[in-house]
C-alpha cells in the first residue's frame, strides 16, 4: 500500500524522532516529499510504503503523539481553464505527473504519481497550476 | 527551381473558397498526404494549407483611442489600471505594450493583463494628467473605460510569429528564470517555443506568400501582416532545404482587438522575467506551384534548430547542439552525454486549433487568401547594438 501524508507537528514534539520510529517500529519506508518547520511547528509532506496494517497502526502512533495527519487527496490543481497546454511544466516535472499526450497535445495532470514538490507552480506562465498545501 | 510550373494563381483559389470548391488541408494534414501518395498528386490536388502557432510573443501591444472627454484632455501621461502607457502621440491616442510592468512592480500583472482584459470586457481604470493648453484645457482625468466604450483598440504587434527559435538549457548549478522559462541547474530541462512543422513561417521558408499585406487569422478575428518583424533576419544560416536554423524572420501583424477572442489571446507571467502576451496566428499558404508544396511537406525531422546555455549572459551564447523538432516533440534530447527532459513554450494543441479553425473559415467561403503587395528583403541581417562614442558613430 502507498499512501501521501501531510503531518503538523506542534512545536512541543518538533524535537522528538517521531517520523525514524515509523521505520524502526513499524516497518513503514517513509519518502520526504517535502519538509518545513517555523516557530509554530513543522510540517512534513510523506510518502509511506507498507501493509495497510502497518500504514494504520503508524497513523495511530502519529495521532498519540500530537501529530495531525491528514490525507493529501489533492496537493496541486491544474485549472483547465487558465490551462493553454502550452507545456513549460513538462519539463520540470521531476516524476513524470504531468506529461503530454502526444496525439492530442494536451498537457495531462496525474495526481496520483504528484508528490507536491511545487516546481510546476512558478513555472507556468498563466498561473493554472496552484498549491494547496 | 527549374520547371516549377504554377499549379494556381491566388485569383483561382479565392474563386474556389467563394464557391465553396476549394480543397483546403492544414499543414500537418498536408503533410501526411504527401508522404501517403507523393508530392506531385498531393500538389494537384490540394489548393491551400493552413499554419498556426500560439505562443508567447513579447513583442506585442495595443494602440488605443479614447475619444475625447469633455473639456478635452492632451494626456501626457497615462496608466491603465496602474500599469503606464505611453502618450507621445496626439492628444489621445496611447500604446500599451505587452511587458509594460505595473507601477507596483506586481509581476503578475502588466501590460499583457490590461490587453486580456479589455478582452474579458472588464472595466479599466484609465487615469491621466496633462498639462493643458488653450484647445486641450483639462490637466486629469480619472475614469473606467472598457472594449466596448473606447473609442477604437487595434493589436499592434511589432515581432510577431518567429521562424524557428532556440531551444534553452542551463548548465549552471542555480535555477535560472528566462524568458524560456523555468531551466533547471545542471541541464535539468530544455525548453523551446515553436510549433514545428505546424508553425506559419517554417512552411513558407523564403517568405514567397508571407509578405506585407498578407491576410492573417490573428487572436481570433481576420489580420493583417504590415511589415516585416523587428530584428528580421533573412540571412540566418539555413539547412539545405533551405529551412532557417536560428531564429529568423518574424512579422509585424495587426488586427481589431475589438473582435479578438480570450482562446487565443492570453496575458501570460513569466517568472521573474515579466509579463508577456500568448498569441494566436494562423496563415494560409497556397500551394502555387511544386515548389511551395515541396516547402510545405517538410516534416519535424527536417527543421533544425540549436540548444543554447541560458546560464551564460552574454550577447552570443555558446551553441550545444543542434537538435530537429522531431527529437524535442519527443520529450527527451541528450546535451554533453545527459538525457535532458524537454518541453515547449508555445502550445501544439491550440496551434492545431487554429489551423483547423482557419480550415473551417477557409471551406465555408469567410476567409479569402491576399496576395503579399510587397516581399520581404531576402538580404536582412539583424544588427547588434554596439557600445560607442559619438565620434565612432559619426566617424
Amino acid at each position: 500500500m502507498n499512501t501521501k501524508l501531510v503531518l503538523t507537528f506542534p512545536q512541543i514534539v518538533v524535537q522528538e524522532p517521531i517520523t525514524c520510529s515509523l521505520v524502526e517500529i513499524f516497518h513503514i519506508k517513509l519518502n520526504i516529499l517535502r519538509a518545513q518547520i517555523d516557530e509554530k511547528g513543522g510540517k512534513i509532506v510523506l510518502e509511506l510504503t507498507g501493509t495497510s496494517d502497518s500504514i494504520k497502526k503508524g497513523i495511530e502512533y502519529l495521532k498519540e503523539k500530537g501529530v495531525k495527519v491528514q490525507p493529501i487527496e489533492e496537493g496541486v490543481r491544474k485549472d483547465g481553464e487558465k490551462c493553454t497546454e502550452c507545456g513549460a511544466c513538462v519539463s520540470v516535472c521531476p516524476v513524470d505527473a504531468l506529461i503530454f499526450d502526444r496525439k492530442t497535445w494536451k498537457v495531462i495532470f496525474d495526481d496520483q504519481k504528484c508528490v507536491v514538490c511545487g516546481l510546476c507552480i512558478d513555472a507556468c506562465p498563466t498561473t493554472a497550476m496552484e498549491l494547496l498545501l | 527551381m527549374n520547371g516549377n510550373r504554377s499549379l494556381r494563381t491566388y485569383d483561382e483559389i479565392n474563386e474556389k473558397i467563394r464557391s465553396k470548391s476549394v480543397t483546403v488541408m492544414t499543414a500537418e494534414e498536408f503533410k501526411a498526404k504527401v508522404e501517403n501518395e507523393g508530392l506531385d498528386k498531393t500538389a494537384k490536388e490540394v489548393d491551400v494549407i493552413t499554419t498556426g502557432t500560439f505562443g508567447a510573443m513579447c513583442s506585442s501591444s495595443v494602440l488605443l483611442n479614447f475619444g475625447h472627454s469633455d473639456p478635452p484632455i492632451k494626456m501626457q501621461k497615462i496608466w491603465l489600471d496602474d500599469v503606464p502607457a505611453y502618450g507621445g502621440l496626439a492628444a489621445v491616442d496611447v500604446y500599451l505594450g505587452a511587458t509594460e510592468m505595473d507601477e507596483s512592480l506586481n509581476l503578475f500583472h502588466g501590460g499583457a493583463h490590461v490587453i486580456e482584459d479589455l478582452v474579458r470586457g472588464k472595466a479599466i481604470r484609465l487615469k491621466a494628467v496633462a498639462y493643458g493648453t488653450d484647445c486641450y484645457p483639462r490637466r486629469e482625468i480619472d475614469t473606467w473605460i472598457s472594449l466596448e466604450t473606447i473609442n477604437q483598440a487595434v493589436l499592434l504587434n511589432p515581432r510577431n510569429c518567429y521562424q524557428n527559435y532556440a531551444v534553452a538549457t542551463n548548465s549552471s548549478d542555480k535555477t535560472i528564470y528566462t524568458y524560456m522559462g523555468k531551466l533547471l541547474p545542471d541541464y535539468g530541462n530544455a525548453t523551446y517555443s515553436s510549433a514545428g512543422e505546424l508553425s506559419p513561417l517554417l512552411n513558407d521558408p523564403y517568405y514567397r506568400t508571407i509578405g506585407i499585406g498578407t491576410r492573417i487569422f490573428l487572436g481570433g478575428d481576420d489580420g493583417y501582416v504590415f511589415w516585416e518583424g523587428t530584428q528580421f533576419n533573412s540571412k540566418a544560416p539555413r539547412s539545405p532545404n533551405g529551412i532557417p536554423k536560428r531564429p529568423a524572420g518574424a512579422l509585424a501583424v495587426i488586427g481589431d482587438l475589438k473582435k479578438m477572442s480570450l482562446e487565443f489571446l492570453r496575458a501570460l507571467t513569466i517568472h521573474r522575467y515579466g509579463t508577456s502576451l500568448a498569441v494566436g496566428i494562423g496563415i494560409p499558404v497556397p500551394i502555387l506551384d511544386l515548389e511551395m508544396a515541396k516547402y510545405c511537406a517538410v516534416r519535424d525531422s527536417e527543421i533544425c534548430t540549436a540548444v543554447f546555455d541560458y546560464s551564460e549572459q552574454k550577447r552570443a551564447r555558446t551553441v550545444l547542439r543542434e537538435v530537429n523538432y522531431q527529437e524535442l516533440k519527443s520529450g527527451q534530447i541528450e546535451i554533453k552525454g545527459k538525457k535532458v527532459t524537454t518541453s515547449s513554450l508555445s502550445s501544439m494543441y491550440k496551434a492545431r486549433q487554429i489551423a483547423d479553425e482557419l480550415k473551417r473559415r477557409i471551406s465555408k467561403g469567410s476567409f479569402l487568401l491576399q496576395e503579399p503587395v510587397q516581399k520581404f528583403d531576402l538580404e536582412r541581417e539583424f544588427k547588434p547594438l554596439e557600445i560607442k562614442t559619438k565620434e565612432e558613430v559619426e566617424k
